[in-house]
């Protein structure tokens, strides 16, 4: 009598439960449509390159297996692995140079009044300008005869400056061109994450008498982890996937001194129609992003835990 | 599967394989729930995270493999599936 009593009690609550358990496995039909869009747009593709990755193709029905071949031409070709380090050098130039500007037009932003909406809107600007669009004008921009920031560093800082005969000029044109264009997603994540810290931490270094360094350090830095996260995620995968906007400026020159990853890649897949070597270039390109990714992921989410 | 695709026979087993290594994955999380744990790699891990890691980590091995020396293949093969198996059992 005393041995029903409680399991009559908890069977309520286990038939709860189950039921609980139920609906929330219903709620995977619901991630569905993500896996059917996923598997149409990154799935089948990605099978698709592994699958051109090793063999020759001339069509469909005229192929030949030539197993790890690309894979080996490809990993062994000296302009590849020209263009992996450059745009490795690349990559880190722009985490180094937008990663602190961002933060630091994030912390002198205004935090109330009406300058708060004209702050966004000046420094989102940049973002809505469409990759093509922004080369186009930092291609004129930066000419020295007809473009007024090529002009100026000319004329006015008088240095000798021109990107479409100097590897160096060109590099800079490009990096600075970045900076301008992806520095505002990097300050408008730090802002968000600046806001979301509640006024007490403030108040309470103000009563400590902590210097602005002080408060910026140990407040607001180490909030800003998720953010910067996230931020330092995007511009490394943007900035190592980087084409257009080289592509439109400097067109991969002069020589091949800003021949990114990608420009290579695609003068490889659509400018000479090799699928097969494109096919082993793109899955390393692939797993060198995996690999960075999933390192300075799991180093910035796991420290400290 | 439509010809574009191209399929061939390694291409085709290595997916499948993939395919029931998540399958077998999947089953054995519902038969006894991974537990996260520290390991060499010196953060917490399930058997998931490990799973994932000593992949990229053995693609790693095969495509620096190939790009520096002309030793079998099939030797890179047998070091990679041992970073994948180090990594799982102590990682």
């Amino acid at each position: 009598m005393t041995a029903t009593l409680p399991s009559r009690r908890t069977e309520p609550a286990a038939e709860d439960r189950a039921q609980g358990k139920r609906r929330a496995n219903r709620a995977w039909f619901l991630v569905l449509p993500v896996v059917v869009s996923v598997a149409f747009t990154a799935v089948i593709p990605l099978m698709t390159v592994v699958n051109y990755s090793v063999q020759d193709i001339f069509s469909p029905d005229d192929r030949l297996f030539v197993g790890l071949e690309w894979f080996r031409s490809v990993a062994r070709d000296p302009e590849v692995r020209a263009a992996f380090v450059r745009t490795l050098l690349f990559s880190a130039q722009v985490l180094l140079l937008e990663i602190p500007l961002g933060v630091a037009v994030a912390v002198v932003m205004p935090r109330r009044g009406l300058g708060v909406p004209a702050a966004l809107v000046l420094v989102a600007l940049p973002l809505l300008i469409p990759w093509n669009v922004v080369g186009t004008i930092w291609q004129i921009f930066a000419r020295p005869d007809i473009g007024l920031g090529g002009w100026a560093v000319n004329n006015v800082l008088g240095l000798d400056y021109n990107y479409t005969l100097d590897a160096g000029d060109a590099w800079i044109t490009v990096l600075v061109m970045d900076v301008w264009h992806w520095t505002p997603l990097v300050a408008l994540l730090a802002y968000a994450g600046l806001r979301s810290i509640p006024d007490p931490y403030f108040q309470a270094a103000q009563i400590d008498g902590a210097s602005a360094w002080a408060t910026f350090r140990h407040i607001q830095l180490p909030r800003l982890r998720g953010v910067l996260t996230i931020a330092i995620l995007l511009r490394f995968m943007d900035s190592f996937m980087i084409y257009t906007e080289p592509f439109v400026v400097t067109g991969g020159g002069p020589g091949n001194a800003t021949s990114f990853l990608s420009v290579l890649l695609s003068k490889i897949a659509v400018g000479q129609f090799d699928l097969g070597p494109a096919g082993a270039f793109s899955l390393l390109y692939f797993l060198a992003v995996q690999i960075v990714c999933y390192v300075f992921f799991t180093v910035l989410t796991r420290t400290g835990r | 599967m439509p010809d574009w695709m191209v399929w061939t026979g390694p291409t085709a087993a290595v997916f499948v394989g993939l395919g029931l290594l998540l399958c077998g994955m999947a089953i054995w999380a519902r038969i006894s729930p991974p537990v996260s744990r520290r390991g060499f790699l010196r953060i917490e891990t399930d058997r998931g995270d490990r799973l994932y890691i000593g992949l990229i980590s053995a693609a790693a091995v095969l495509a620096g493999w190939i790009a520096v020396t002309d030793l079998s293949m099939w030797l890179a093969l047998a070091v990679a599936f041992l970073v994948v198996l180090a990594i799982g059992m102590w990682g």
